[in-house]
């Protein structure tokens, strides 16, 4: 018999989380088939619409997948993690270890690194749009000591590298996007990953760009994330990576000696 | 003041209600879509300039026995501070236990320790935000064997408590009644009218359980039906107007429909003595 509130509500944790308990159905009005078929309609909303939630933070992996498979992806994921926040947005931190560890997944071994693209996007998406360095600001500044500088990546953004062609299985699985077969063997993908103005979005890295940025977000100099980046890629070129980090609006307006 | 009717604020209209110079709604926020920083709440932010709006929060478990989440009032407090909405209101239910949060509207035993619970933390939320929230009475699928009180009974004694506020779901009286085998007219019979702040209109669909009997699904994915805008007749007969929003979460139509449904409901208030809604302080 559930003698309080804080009873009942435990009970129905419990049967939302799959557990059928004789005590709650008794506690409803009506025959107890029909309590049952009640209660299901809150465990069934409640699944639905954390599924819901989580296909919206993982698009990718869902038109990957397929919403069949997705939806029963969501189902285990949902059974072992937790919701812990009313802000669905911030639910699916560690789906991408749960798709990793899945072994019905084998055949999608690419598919973890996807869930974690996804993740970054959404990261990116609601991180504060602050201000970003641009080419008049870094004309006020004496050029020496430039490579004395540290610079800050905006808040959201992230390095996102992988062996397998993430960038491409994002590009085909866009709304209207022609393309329905990816070369897995097209290489590996290092990508960065920030917010713009409207949106998330990814830009494509060479090997020195990404250790330039992976330098750099780290706290070290500009000199410094250099020379890393020329030991990874012999034609890196400083100039034309820092105006790449420009044009994408890839740099705070702090930067630090 | 807010304006007679409004529309429940969607991502997919917030570059077309930016362009539009129709500011004759007043707009109701989910609170909970709008805590993160987000393009979506700075163009929110910059539709504040020339809507009023009302907040609506989902997530902070008034019925909990456990209490409320400081953290997350504390979000929802400085989304009410940046925003300085007209209105201010979360539900009659729970969605919490022992640290797990459940995406939904959870019913409550209307019992005197239940009560005094959710009164307790309606109370500890008002003290929070400084101002009065409004409790919107939730659609029901089940009922409780021993409820003390009916679900009208217990809002008046929760206003008369917490000195709460009362949201008026039209359609989650129809729904509930229908649900449970209740008569709508019984259920407003037993409302303190005085204390009511707003009303919802909304759609629902319909749905065959096992048993064969139909129940009915809060949804917001549909027009409101013309049972739910009879009801509203009545109520607005029974109470007077009050600002009143058009809901739609789901299946989400073009911003015309949901204009169309507000232009409808604003058609049906009376003129006279539209109730004004004083921003809080």
């Amino acid at each position: 018999m559930l003698r309080s509130l804080r009873d009942t509500q435990a009970a129905f944790a419990a049967h939302l989380a799959g557990h059928d308990r004789l005590d709650l159905v008794a506690a409803i009005a009506g025959d107890p088939r029909t309590a049952l078929q009640r209660l299901q309609l809150h465990r069934h909303h409640v699944a639905s619409s954390i599924g819901a939630a989580l296909a919206a933070t993982f698009p990718t992996v869902a038109a990957v997948v397929g919403q069949e498979c997705f939806g029963l992806l969501a189902r285990d994921f949902t059974a072992c993690t937790s919701l812990a926040d009313p802000v669905l947005s911030r639910y699916g931190e560690h789906f991408h270890r749960f798709v990793a560890a899945k072994q019905d997944m084998h055949g999608l071994s690419y598919l973890a690194d996807v869930a974690r693209l996804d993740w970054a996007l959404n990261v990116a998406f609601h991180a504060p749009n602050e201000p970003r360095l641009s080419d008049a600001d870094l004309a006020t500044w004496p050029q020496e000591y430039l490579p004395k500088l540290s610079f800050r990546l905006p808040a959201g953004s992230s390095l996102v590298e992988s062996a397998w062609p993430i960038d491409l299985i994002w590009q085909a699985s866009q709304p209207g996007t022609p393309v329905d077969r990816v070369d897995l063997a097209a290489g590996p993908a290092r990508l960065v990953v920030f917010r713009r103005c409207e949106d998330a979005a990814f830009a494509v890295l060479a090997p020195g760009e990404a250790v330039f940025i992976k330098c750099l977000s780290r706290g070290n100099p500009l000199a410094t994330a250099a020379q890393h980046a020329a030991q990874a890629q012999s034609d890196f070129d400083l100039a034309t990576t820092f105006g790449r980090m420009l044009g994408l609006r890839l740099l705070g307006p702090n930067a630090t000696t | 003041m807010l304006p007679p009717a409004g529309i429940g604020l969607r991502s997919q209209h917030l570059d077309e209600l930016l362009r539009t110079s129709n500011r004759s709604v007043f707009l109701e926020m989910h609170a909970e879509n709008y805590l993160r920083p987000s393009p979506s709440l700075e163009k929110a932010l910059q539709l504040r300039r020339d809507f009023e709006f009302s907040v609506h929060a989902v997530g902070l478990s008034l019925g909990s026995a456990d209490g409320i989440d400081d953290g997350h009032l504390d979000r929802i407090a400085q989304l009410v501070e940046r925003l300085q909405p007209a209105l201010v209101s979360e539900h009659l239910s729970w969605s919490a236990f022992e640290g797990r949060f459940f995406n939904d509207l959870l019913p409550l035993p209307y019992t005197e320790e239940a009560l005094e619970i959710v009164a307790r933390n309606i109370g500890r939320v008002q003290d929070r935000l400084g101002r009065q929230v409004s409790i919107e009475n939730p659609s029901r699928y089940l009922g409780f064997r021993c409820p003390s009180l009916t679900e009208a009974e217990f809002l008046d004694e929760l206003t008369r408590r917490s000195g709460c506020g009362l949201l008026l779901d039209i359609n989650n009286v129809a729904v509930t009644a229908h649900n449970l085998g209740l008569d709508p007219a019984d259920w407003l019979n037993e409302l303190p009218g005085e204390a009511i702040t707003q009303f919802h209109l909304a759609g629902h669909t319909r749905t065959v359980l096992d048993d064969g009997s139909t129940i009915l699904i809060d949804d917001h994915g549909s027009r409101v039906c013309g049972e739910v805008w009879s009801l509203f007749d009545d109520v607005l007969q029974r109470f007077g107007p009050r600002p009143t929003l058009i809901e739609w979460d789901t299946d989400i139509p073009p911003l015309d429909v949901l204009l169309d449904e507000a232009t409808r409901a604003n058609g049906a208030l009376p003129r006279a003595d539209t109730r004004d809604v004083a921003l809080a302080a």
